[in-house]
């Protein structure tokens, strides 16, 4: 159907369906005074039972632990069709040269580039460290610590040439990496139940609340996440990026 | 005031939708999914707010300052990792499209065409 | 607090329309870094600190760059005849 059809066909359906939108919006409990059971549940209880200070870890990675093994391996999923699909067409005679578009100029790095993202880089990373880290004590987490430490390591391509960040990001220690955190947070679910516990129940001591190393198993899935996540991006970001680079000899296979 | 964070979220979803339904080419429609994918970020957590509450961080406080709700926010903050690999993929099938067909826009590749 | 509230609601409505109207693709990679800040500054201001901190590294470097990325492969992409 051409664009008129669809806007016409998406034109009676949103008529359909904005009354159901408008009752739905003036019934809802107005905003701000939602009664929040769940909420207040947790809220009350986590810091005493499993002595983290930061609720939202705590729901993350043990009370609702089971979503978060779900989406971990839908992370996974994604990731490898992701590389299936990009490696798979790509063949192998790429070089290390940028791809040109017509008889546009690949234009050089400056040096204040260059200058900025080696000053940024060990800084982004530490910090991305810290936020994984801290998963349990103050805002952070996994899934935050990955996506920082991923986009940090983008300075490498940024400031230095496309060769150097080949070289040091090796594609198969990272397919290990991803594959290792995923395998880590499944493990954290089946080994309790050796020692007759549910699935993913938190079994290891707790600590002390206000330390660093407390909340139990809370802290090995953070670890997992953290290490599959940062693990999946840099691949993903490795895939693109070569996606961008010309052939060898000319000629596409 | 209490109805502007759901009319947000509607109207980002209308927006979004409107443009996955114009779009000239792939790529953009993708950018438009992800204005979709936000709306429910902002819905989510408009549901957890609470007037004159904290951050669900006890760190320097005692548990039971009124806080907002972290069950929601933990469902957002997956949410939004996954949904970025998500978008990669659908990035890497506009690329195995363009390489099989020539050209993503979607109308000019209509299914089932001789 | 409620006028702050309403202005980055309204903030967070005004980019995700201005992604959706920027038909070239480049100019919609900016927008959507520019809609990653205003979503990451709402979350803050819904006291929701863990989900701005994904929200800026996801929304404002990850994915604006795969766009990128995936542009310059397109355009310097010849497929086959």
């Amino acid at each position: 159907m051409n664009r008129r059809t669809r806007l016409v066909v998406a034109g009676i359906c949103a008529l359909a369906i904005a009354p159901a939108v408008a009752v739905v919006i003036v019934h809802i409990p107005a905003f701000g005074h939602h009664p929040l059971p769940y909420g207040d549940a947790i809220n009350r209880a986590a810091g005493a039972e499993r002595h983290v200070t930061n609720m939202v870890t705590a729901v993350n990675f043990d009370y609702r632990a089971f979503d978060t093994l779900g989406e971990e391996l839908m992370l996974v999923a994604a990731v490898t069709g992701t590389l299936v699909l990009l490696r798979g067409r790509r063949g192998e005679n790429v070089s290390d040269r940028a791809a040109q578009a017509g008889d546009r100029p690949v234009c050089e790095r400056s040096e204040a580039v260059t200058l900025a993202c080696r000053i940024f880089l060990p800084l982004i990373v530490t910090f991305g460290l810290y936020v994984i880290l801290h998963a349990g004590l103050t805002p952070g987490g996994g899934f935050q610590g990955g996506a920082i430490v991923a986009s940090g390591t983008l300075l490498l391509y940024l400031g230095e040439s496309y060769s150097l960040w080949r070289r040091l990001m090796h594609s198969l220690i990272f397919d290990m990496l991803e594959a290792a955190g995923a395998i880590v947070l499944v493990l954290c679910g089946l080994l309790p139940m050796l020692s007759g516990a549910a699935f993913l129940e938190n079994v290891l001591p707790l600590g002390q609340t206000r330390a660093l190393l407390a909340g139990g198993l809370i802290l090995v899935e953070n670890a997992g996440v953290a290490v599959a996540v940062t693990a999946g991006f840099i691949l993903l970001l490795l895939e693109f990026l070569e996606e961008t680079r010309a052939t060898r000899g000319g000629e596409k296979p | 005031m209490s109805y502007v964070p759901w009319a947000t979220a509607a109207w980002l979803s209308a927006v979004g939708i409107y443009g996955v339904i114009t779009s000239r080419h792939y790529v953009h429609l993708i950018g438009c999914l992800t204005v979709v994918q936000s709306a429910t970020y902002v819905a989510l957590l408009s549901v957890g707010y609470r007037f004159g509450s904290v951050a669900p961080i006890f760190y320097t406080r005692s548990p039971s300052t009124p806080a907002v709700d972290p069950v929601l926010q933990a469902l957002v903050l997956t949410d939004i990792v996954v949904g970025a690999t998500i978008t990669a993929l659908l990035l890497a099938l506009t690329l195995q499209v363009h390489k099989k067909r020539g050209t993503v826009n979607p109308e000019r590749l209509r299914p089932f065409r001789q | 607090m409620i006028v702050l509230l309403i202005l980055m609601f309204l903030l967070v409505a005004a980019t995700g329309t201005g992604v959706v109207l920027a038909r070239e693709p480049r100019r919609q990679a900016l927008a959507i870094a520019v809609n990653g800040v205003a979503l990451a500054l709402l979350f803050v201001v819904l006291r929701a600190p863990d989900v701005a901190y994904s929200e800026i590294a996801v929304g404002t470097a990850l994915v604006p760059l795969m766009f990128l990325a995936v542009l310059v492969s397109l355009k310097t992409d010849r497929p086959k005849p």
